[in-house]
């Protein structure tokens, strides 16, 4: 019905006989008002029409086609305060606006895509943070959230992996839900991009597809208000992404190449095979001593340590290069070995006065640091801007892009992934025997030997992905606009996986093939109205009408036995081992409404409604209804104010209501599932009662903020302050067992966060030449429970993931350590009642210690140029994380599965009177008479302060001088350095303080062998002409 | 023009609100791999599928498994542990509250609830659409689902409550509560309402209720002991009437549990020595058995059978529950019951040959009745055997009389069968009594019956060496309800002591 109706509008429309208006033009020159010199780059827009052009290299600028009107001219570039002027079009005519830009930051002009419309940063009622472009040029990151770490106020942004393509937790604003997601929306250029069917090999993202050196500008609606309009699917915040753009002009093209090298950006240090056998002897000798082993009365510890000695030689085997001596093998250098990026990009941009375009190409290949970890891209992309006369306008954006990443497995004790192996193998253990063939003898034998695990495995992701949308315009008239949008969102990931006969020999090899689909469509049709009364009272507003429909597949083939090395195809499997296949989908309709009003540009009043209607909902609530509702008052433009170095006062205030539709495909409907099974006859049987009234999670967010602009633009920045309220949030409500079904999910619960967010970017200097800027934002947030089912504690005694009321989620409940005996070495803890216990009782004596809340986030940036020279350094810090490390913890502090150990077992206690952290050496974690395991036993002492700040991204660029290049036949040459996560500082003494198991972790308090951040330098060229 | 852009803005109008007839586009989206519950009970492979399930999950449940047939002997003195194997070691010693607890099948996990086969008897009793299957076949889908459902409300209320009539045998003097009763589909939430256990009387009534309209709707369909039965139906009522008292009842229903089944005693050695066999007698006195696939069944759907069937448990792969010395004991040399009997590393199937099995009984045996004979130590799994019949109606006839002689004809037919010798003259009702405890733990050891055996009868349990283990008045002899339960449901209330 839809498409017929659409059908039936265009006709309509086109048939409609349009008088043929004249039009004029607009032009002129953009100059720097203090010097006087021209500026090239600068974009020159047309408000109404949304559409303008760029300043050519002698910054002079032409719009035409331009309809006979009155509009709002907007000239804007990096350095400059938006320039801002009304202008006369008549018929046949060229008007002249010479543009004189004054030096400042943009502030409150500066455009913001807020949701089915463009606004100023004026206009704006609600909490949003922006990061442009110009912002995060040289930073050479793969995906446009890990371009969001640490500059949007209040959004927290957390590598779950760092493996390059892995995938970020973005977390804006808290946790606001348990057993729903908590992803935000991710729209680009109007497409809902879906997050289904992702690789299952490794850490990914969708979001892969896209090059970031085609992001024009990422929006992030963190408060309800702003992100009301997309309805349910908005509760965790939605990010807007942009892309760049042609514009009216001569056609510009910008070509880079940059190449680098990719290291771990933190080393663990581990003990050698030599301090390896002290520690073992000694823990002999302890043994010894107390009975559980005999050893001769004249045994010193020399004797014990070469007892051990000769057992890990034994054990481990001799060193293949040092006959009768112990390996001393590095193997996190084995396994974290350097990487090397390349980086390719091209674009074009340019058009006339019907058609503008931006086309670019990419090609990465990112080499990971851990073994064959390598991430490749290659996109493409057209956005192509036409004015098909004076009424319609249209425009097609396609990006298509292609990415392999090597499926490195991790996050889990796997004896069989490069984390966890740089935590498994010890120094004894070694890679090759003389003769350059596999050692058997590593930890867990053949197969896992890292090297077998390199050489003879293959895990391969390929993601082939179309985001395309197709816009039709149509100016009804001044004041009215149509604006029809169908994005498509496809994705195809292969994952294909190889183990030859040596690394899998109980199968004799075996391959899996699984091929995933995604078909995500979405299409919007938007009237938007914009109209003035009377000079003063400004009105506009948008209704629109929205249907998504989000299907994903997945089949999955395997076969084992391979009649040897020669093949790796599933044809040459001996025995088809599986073959699965599902599908899930679901579907959004929507209609929203934005009305708006201001008078004078001084109040602001701002409503919307969004009525969504959605597949997963139960009957009786198939629709939910997310209104909000804020206001603004620009203090500043009133008479009385009179502080004349406050140029812009805004006070804005915004309360809404938003949902999380997040709640499983199907967890409303009555089910039967295919189950069981007798004699020959599959079963099918009740699993799920029916939830007609199962719904959404539901947001609601008041947001108090505060724009500002000191001292003529030097100083501007926001404030906010806001607290929301998740409730309805699913939980599964126990039933009777005696009715056949254990429990029913349901809306029941309710978290809550609150916060402060501080944003602030200053010119600090502007002399001839020289400018320094500086950028700030920090966030503070506390999360809390507020109610659970039934009013009980979940898991109330749990280690990591109890969830209690009054208490955040992540809290971290554990026993007090009490540090090591000296007298005698053993572990000591606290217990209830503040008595010392080697003992101690999860259930009896744990503390609410700390949480894995990260409650202060931000970043600050400074920027110098001096002429074609300018330096950026980003700094990005969280604090308040505390977290466990599992596998580091468990594995690497003793010896008692002889894997590796870190330095820390060096500060162990050796004598009486001792006093230290690390206990005295033990064989096997029974050897403390009792006492409990020191490996397992966890304490406040296996939590560690995951708090960091981090250096993580500076670049260094030069503009090599016109003068120099156009001899060449180029006119802008720019040669450019810059580092990812150069520098951390953190008091976590493991890998990576960056705790987040996956997008999806919401306790954020423990980890277990992830692949670590790394470290990336680089350097590259960029030519433009 | 005027007109023309009249139409313009109702298009517009049109196409803002064109979803509101478009709700069918969101209900319209279907799970891969389940269905509603009107499409699933509306056509004839849905209903055919649902009493597939109901069947499957005996199997999937622990409660109707391992539990079932080894539980009660473990519990007694039927079974101890192999030194050296783990399972049931519990069990064996019941210390704390490990005993009938152990034994519990009334829980959240879907695998050892056994209300989770009632939601299915339930819906194809209750819920079930007239015509969608011709009506013969409803009457006797329903007649099934009604026979099921009696058996498992027997094996709840025997383990929960006490039997009628024995109220007084606990602590608490008088103490009647038996389980939750709940005869209808629970389609809605609402369904799922909170109950109360109903008295151990009425759910007896409940039983006997059903099992009456079961008797009609399944009358003369005894062909196939894969399904329940009329035979099958008798068989229940007869074990129900005995455990109830209802002397005369159950005498009559046991003769007619013999008369409707098509089979009858085994009479030869290789008859008796074969029957559970697969590949051999395949089981031609099971009254009610349910087939079990060793290919797919054996791992899925929470049956597990390689690690928890009974065949695992007593002679195949873990080979941990031996029969005592104290039930060989019971035999004569000429017994044809003897050889179901086999030194265990001989009978096993999966595994290590088993040491220590002389440990528990001196010829070093275990009891071969569930042996993996199908392969994944899996077995078949016979629920009541006729012989079970001809031992209600002795011991039933007996007392119905108040005359310890008259049943011996009974026990004679059975004893004949076996080969085991001539039936002694009782001089009380006691003798008599105790001579059929004997003859069932001959009869039917390892088949789910030694400690409701000497529960019913009020006596105390006790090691195989003579020593008691737990007194008749203990209250643990009762399984708890547990916390979990109650928790969700505080209606439900704890047997005493717990």
């Amino acid at each position: 019905m839809y498409q017929k109706l659409l059908t039936v509008f265009i006709m309509v429309l086109l048939s409609s006989q349009l008088a043929f208006a004249q039009t004029g033009a607009i032009s002129g020159q953009v100059t720097d008002a203090d010097s006087g010199e021209t500026v090239p780059g600068a974009n020159i827009y047309i408000t109404e029409l949304e559409r303008g052009a760029a300043s050519d290299i002698d910054g002079n600028y032409v719009i035409e086609n331009v309809p006979a009107g009155t509009y709002s001219l907007t000239a804007t570039f990096v350095g400059y305060r938006t320039f801002r002027q009304t202008v006369q079009v008549s018929s046949g005519q060229t008007t002249t606006v010479n543009i004189a830009m004054q030096i400042g930051a943009i502030g409150l002009d500066e455009l913001v895509v807020s949701g089915y419309a463009v606004t100023t940063k004026r206009e704006l009622t609600g909490a949003i943070s922006s990061v442009r472009a110009q912002d995060i040029q040289d930073v050479t990151l793969q995906n446009p959230e890990s371009l969001l770490q640490g500059r949007a106020a209040g959004v927290n942004v957390t590598a779950t992996s760092g493996n390059p393509g892995g995938a970020f937790r973005v977390n804006i604003r808290g946790n606001g839900s348990v057993n729903a997601a908590t992803e935000p929306l991710y729209i680009i250029d109007g497409v809902q991009i879906s997050f289904a069917q992702q690789s299952g090999l490794t850490s990914t993202t969708a979001l892969n597809a896209l090059n970031p050196n085609d992001i024009e500008s990422i929006e992030v609606l963190k408060d309800a208000s702003s992100a009301a309009i997309y309805g349910a699917q908005a509760a965790a915040g939605v990010v807007i992404i942009t892309t760049k753009r042609g514009q009216q002009g001569r056609t510009q093209v910008t070509a880079r190449a940059e190449t680098g090298v990719r290291t771990l950006a933190r080393n663990v240090d581990y003990i050698t095979s030599e301090q390896y056998v002290q520690y073992l002897g000694e823990g002999l000798q302890y043994r010894s001593q107390l009975g559980l082993v005999a050893a001769p009365a004249d045994w010193t510890i020399n004797e014990f340590a070469d007892n051990r000695r000769n057992f890990l030689l034994g054990f481990f085997g001799e060193d293949p290069n040092n006959a009768g001596q112990l390996a001393n093998t590095n193997w996190q250098d084995f396994i974290f070995d350097d990487g090397v990026t390349q980086r390719y990009n091209i674009s074009l941009s340019g058009g006339d006065e019907s058609t503008s375009f931006y086309l670019s190409g990419g090609f990465e290949d990112t080499e990971g640091t851990a073994y064959n970890s390598d991430f490749t891209r290659l996109s493409l992309r057209s956005n192509l801007d036409h004015q098909i006369n004076e009424r319609f306008r249209t425009s097609l954006n396609v990006n298509l892009s292609r990415s392999t990443q090597f499926g490195v497995c991790q996050d889990g004790n796997f004896i069989n992934c490069p984390p966890s192996q740089a935590m498994f193998e010890a120094p004894m253990s070694f890679p090759f025997l003389a003769d350059g063939s596999y050692n058997p003898l590593t930890r867990f034998g053949l197969d896992t030997n890292p090297a077998v695990v390199r050489d003879e495995v293959d895990r391969n992701v390929a993601v082939t992905q179309i985001i395309s949308n197709l816009n039709l315009i149509y100016r009804v008239n001044d004041w009215l606009t149509l604006n029809g949008l169908v994005g498509v969102d496809y994705r195809n990931t292969e994952d294909s996986q190889y183990r030859s006969p040596i690394a899998a020999p109980g199968q004799g090899g075996f391959a899996t093939f699984a091929n995933r689909n995604v078909r995500n469509f979405n299409t919007n049709l938007v009237a938007n109205a914009r109209q003035t009364f009377g000079g003063v009272h400004n009105v506009s507003g948008l209704v629109g009408t929205e249907y998504r429909r989000d299907y994903s597949e997945s089949m999955l083939v395997a076969g084992d036995g391979f009649p040897g090395p020669f093949f790796k195809v599933l044809s040459a499997t001996a025995t088809p081992t599986q073959a699965a296949g599902v599908f899930a989908e679901w579907r959004l309709g929507s209609y929203f409404a934005n009305a708006k009003y201001n008078y004078n540009e001084r109040y602001f009043l701002d409503l919307v409604m969004r009525y969504d209607g959605h597949s997963r909902f139960g009957n009786e609530t198939r629709w939910g209804f997310f209104p909000s509702i804020a206001g603004a008052w620009r203090i500043s433009e009133e008479n009385f104010f009179n502080v004349d170095f406050i140029d812009e006062l805004k006070l804005r205030v915004g309360y809404g209501t938003t949902g999380n539709s997040q709640i499983g495909n199907y967890a409303a409907r009555g089910l039967y599932s295919a189950a069981g099974s007798y004699q020959g006859s599959t079963g099918l049987r009740p699993t799920q009662l029916a939830n007609v009234n199962l719904g959404w999670e539901e947001a609601r967010e008041i947001n108090i903020g505060l724009d500002y602009e000191i001292l003529e633009g030097r100083i501007t920045g926001a404030v906010d302050v806001y607290r929301k309220s998740n409730t309805n949030l699913l939980f599964a409500r126990p039933l009777p067992s005696d009715s056949g079904f254990s429990s029913i999910t349901e809306n029941i619960g309710e978290v809550q966060n609150e916060g402060i967010e501080f944003e602030i970017s200053t010119v600090n200097v502007n002399t001839r030449g020289f400018m320094w800027s500086s950028r700030f934002n920090i966030a503070f947030v506390q999360n809390e429970v507020i109610s659970l089912p039934e009013g009980n504690d979940i898991r109330p005694d749990n280690t990591f993931d109890a969830l209690r009321i009054g208490q955040p989620i992540g809290l971290i409940q554990t026993p007090r350590w009490a540090g090591v005996n000296p007298a005698d070495g053993r572990p000591m803890w606290y217990d209830a009642d503040g008595n010392i216990t080697y003992t101690p009782v999860q259930n009896r004596d744990a503390v609410e210690y700390k949480d894995g809340v990260a409650n202060t986030v931000g970043g600050f940036g400074n920027t110098l140029s001096y002429r074609g020279l300018s330096l950026d350094a980003f700094f990005q810090f969280s604090f308040g994380q505390w977290a466990f490390p599992g596998t580091d913890y468990y594995f690497t502090r003793t010896p008692d599965f002889l894997m590796n150990m870190a330095v820390e077992v060096e500060d162990r206690w050796r004598q009486p009177g001792d006093i230290t952290h690390y206990p005295r050496a033990i064989q096997v974690g029974t050897d403390f008479p009792e006492t409990n395991d020191y490996r397992t036993q966890l304490g406040t002492q296996a939590v560690y302060n995951a708090s960091y700040i981090r250096l993580k991204n500076v670049s260094l660029s030069y503009n090599v001088p016109t003068r120099l290049t156009q001899q060449i036949g180029l006119n802008n040459v720019r040669v450019y350095a810059s580092a990812i996560n150069l520098l951390t500082w953190t008091a976590w003494p493991w890998y990576d303080p960056e705790v987040a198991f996956d997008t999806r972790d919401i306790y954020n308090n423990s980890t277990s062998a992830s692949y670590p951040t790394e470290r990336q330098v680089n350097a590259g060229i960029e030519i433009r002409f | 023009m005027k007109k023309l852009n009249f139409m313009k803005y109702a298009v517009i109008a049109v196409l803002l609100v064109g979803f509101a007839g478009c709700n069918d586009i969101l209900e319209d989206v279907e799970p891969p791999t389940s269905v509603s519950g009107e499409l699933a009970l509306s056509s004839p492979e849905g209903i055919n599928a649902l009493r597939a399930s109901m069947y499957s999950k005996i199997r999937e449940n622990f409660g109707f498994t391992t539990n079932y047939f080894i539980g009660p002997s473990a519990f007694a003195d039927e079974a101890r542990i192999r030194p050296g194997a783990t399972r049931y070691d519990n069990l064996n010693a019941a210390i704390g509250t490990s005993g009938t607890a152990h034994l519990s099948f009334w829980s959240n996990d879907a695998n050892s609830n056994a209300y989770n086969i009632i939601q299915d008897a339930n819906l194809i009793a209750g819920a079930i659409p007239d015509g969608v299957i011709p009506a013969e076949l409803a009457a006797q889908y329903r007649g099934e689902a009604l026979a099921i459902r009696a058996f498992i409300y027997h094996n709840l209320v025997k383990l929960y409550g006490y039997e009628p009539g024995n109220f007084g045998q606990g602590p608490e003097g008088n103490w009647d509560a038996g389980v939750v009763l709940r005869t209808e589909p629970v389609i809605d939430v609402a369904d799922a309402d909170l109950r109360a256990r109903a008295s151990v009387d009425a759910v007896y009534t409940q039983i006997f209720q059903d099992l009456a309209e079961a008797k009609q709707l399944l009358s003369g369909i005894n062909g196939d002991n894969t399904f329940a039965t009329e035979a099958f139906v008798d068989g229940i009522a007869a074990r129900a009437h005995l455990y109830a008292g209802n002397w005369s009842e159950a005498s009559a229903a046991a003769q007619a549990a013999i008369a409707n089944f098509p089979g009858s005693l085994q009479d030869s050695q290789a008859g008796v020595g074969g029957m559970f066999f697969e590949d051999a007698g395949n089981h031609p006195e099971a009254l009610f058995k349910i087939v079990i696939n060793p290919n797919t069944e054996n791992s899925t759907g929470g049956g597990s059978f390689v690690n928890n069937g009974p065949a695992g448990y007593t002679s195949d792969q873990w080979v941990s529950q031996l029969p005592t010395q104290f039930l060989i004991d019971k035999y004569d040399e000429d017994d044809y019951r003897l050889g179901w009997y086999a030194p265990c590393g001989e009978a096993q199937r999966i595994g290590a040959p088993a040491s220590n099995c002389d440990a528990v009984n001196a010829n070093g045996w275990s009891l071969t009745k569930f042996n993996g004979v199908k392969g994944n130590a899996v077995d078949d799994l016979p629920y009541m055997r006729l012989a079970e019949m001809y031992l209600i109606w002795a011991e039933a006839a007996g007392k119905a009389a108040n005359d310890p002689n008259a049943g011996v004809a009974a026990l004679e037919t059975l004893r004949n069968a076996r080969n085991a010798g001539p039936v002694p003259s009782f001089g009380s009702i006691t003798e008599m009594e105790n001579f059929i405890l004997d003859e069932r733990m001959r009869e039917l050891a390892f088949e789910g019956h030694r400690f409701f055996d000497l529960k019913r009868l009020q006596r105390d349990i006790r090691n195989p060496n003579g020593s008691i283990k737990m007194f008749a008045d203990s209250y643990r002899i009762l399984a708890p309800i547990g916390n979990t339960l109650i928790g969700v449901n505080p209606q439900l209330v704890e047997n005493p002591g717990y």
